[in-house]
Formats: C-alpha cells, sequence, structure tokens
C-alpha cells in the first residue's frame, strides 16, 4: 500500500494525540489524585435521619489535623448547615444525604458536585485552598422552590476557623 | 481545454500544503483547548475532588 507522506504525517500525528489524552487522565487519577464521587457508603432510611448519628445534627466535625468531615441534609429547599465554615487549606470530606426527594449538592465553579438520593449518602473529599466563599446549588430539579434552593461554603482562614460550640 | 495540457503527476509530487496546513492548525487547537480545560480549568480549580483510586 503507498500511502502519501503528508497521510503518515497526520495518522502518527493523530496517535500521538490519544496518547496524550490518555496519558494526562492517567496523570490527574495518579499524580495529581483526582477521584470519581464515593459510592460506597451504606444506605439509609431517609424518614428518620433525626435517629442517624451522623445526619441528626447537620454539621462540621474535625476529625484530624486539617482534616474535616461536614454532614450535609438536603430538603425542599434548603441545606442544613448552612452556611457551612471550614477551614483554609483542609481536606474535607462532605457526606450528603436527602430527606425527601432528589437533589444535588453542588459548590459552584469547583469539581465538587454530586447527586443526593433519598437513602444514600454521597461521599465527596475535596482539598480546599484559600479563603473565600462559593454557592452551593441543588442542580436536580426538585419542586416548585428548587431555583431558590441554595447555600453557602465559606473558607475562612484557619486562625480564624472555630467549630461550632467551640467558642 | 485541449487534452494536450493534461499532465500526470506521480503518487508523492501531490503536494497539498493546504489541507496539510488546515489539519496542523485543528491538531495545534485541540492540544491547546484540551491542555486548557483539562490542566488548567479541570486539575487548576479550588476544591478539586480526590481520593483512593481504586
Amino acid at each position: 500500500m503507498n500511502i502519501h507522506t503528508y497521510e503518515k504525517l497526520w495518522l502518527g500525528a493523530a496517535m500521538v494525540l490519544i496518547v496524550f489524552f490518555i496519558a494526562s487522565v492517567t496523570y490527574g487519577a495518579i499524580g495529581a489524585g483526582v477521584a470519581m464521587v464515593d459510592d460506597s457508603e451504606d444506605t439509609l432510611d431517609p424518614d428518620n435521619l433525626g435517629e442517624d448519628d451522623r445526619f441528626a445534627d447537620p454539621r462540621v466535625e474535625q476529625v484530624g489535623e486539617d482534616e474535616y468531615e461536614v454532614y450535609v441534609v438536603a430538603r425542599t429547599f434548603f441545606f442544613q448547615p448552612n452556611p457551612i465554615e471550614v477551614p483554609a487549606d483542609s481536606t474535607v470530606t462532605f457526606y450528603v444525604t436527602s430527606g425527601d426527594v432528589i437533589h444535588s449538592f453542588s459548590v459552584v465553579g469547583t469539581n465538587a458536585n454530586a447527586m443526593v438520593i433519598p437513602g444514600e449518602v454521597s461521599t465527596m473529599t475535596v482539598e480546599v485552598g484559600d479563603p473565600g466563599e462559593y454557592g452551593i446549588v441543588c442542580n436536580e430539579y426538585c419542586g416548585p422552590g428548587h431555583h431558590d434552593m441554595e447555600g453557602l461554603l465559606v473558607v475562612v482562614p484557619e486562625d480564624e476557623f472555630e467549630l461550632e460550640g467551640d467558642e | 481545454m485541449s487534452s494536450e495540457t493534461r499532465r500526470e503527476i506521480g503518487h508523492d509530487e501531490f503536494d497539498p500544503v493546504g489541507t496539510l496546513a488546515l489539519i496542523g492548525l485543528y491538531f495545534a487547537l485541540l492540544v491547546v483547548l484540551w491542555t486548557v480545560t483539562y490542566f488548567f480549568e479541570f486539575l487548576g480549580g479550588d476544591l478539586t475532588v480526590v481520593g483512593v483510586l481504586l
């Protein structure tokens, strides 16, 4: 078969491009440690969140140095707790569940974005950087007040951070 | 248009530089846009979701 030089050139370039795509995703997963939202949590009874240790009192909890866990309950049409305050430069794991219908927990403009399904716990661990404020919205249509369903994630400077009840 | 002006060229004498330039341009565009979306927008943004690769 007689293949033109130019054709060899762009066939080869296309192969290199595919390798580059796969290599960058591999780098993202292994080098940068980007992961997917976890689905390994056990199910729970959405009608009795008050009896669940984690979700009876939606809160921010410190579990280690610079490591925090946030238990969030989404309901029509709000998030608890609101606002969520976490310190800068920390690792935060969100556990999000719903007490009624399907919602979502989307930190606007970031990769932290998951569906929230009654009976299931959406888990995502994120690296929090500099202080700032992020909006949280529900992006699954959940009822007539869906467009008003919003929360606030406040990243406060480390030395100004204190847990609720720690004053 | 007489048949006398017809000219035959060999396989590798055909030289579509325009096509080559266009493909090169698309290629460069793909590389730049992928780099921007993946490395700057996806990996560079705050609140990157991390975890153990299972």
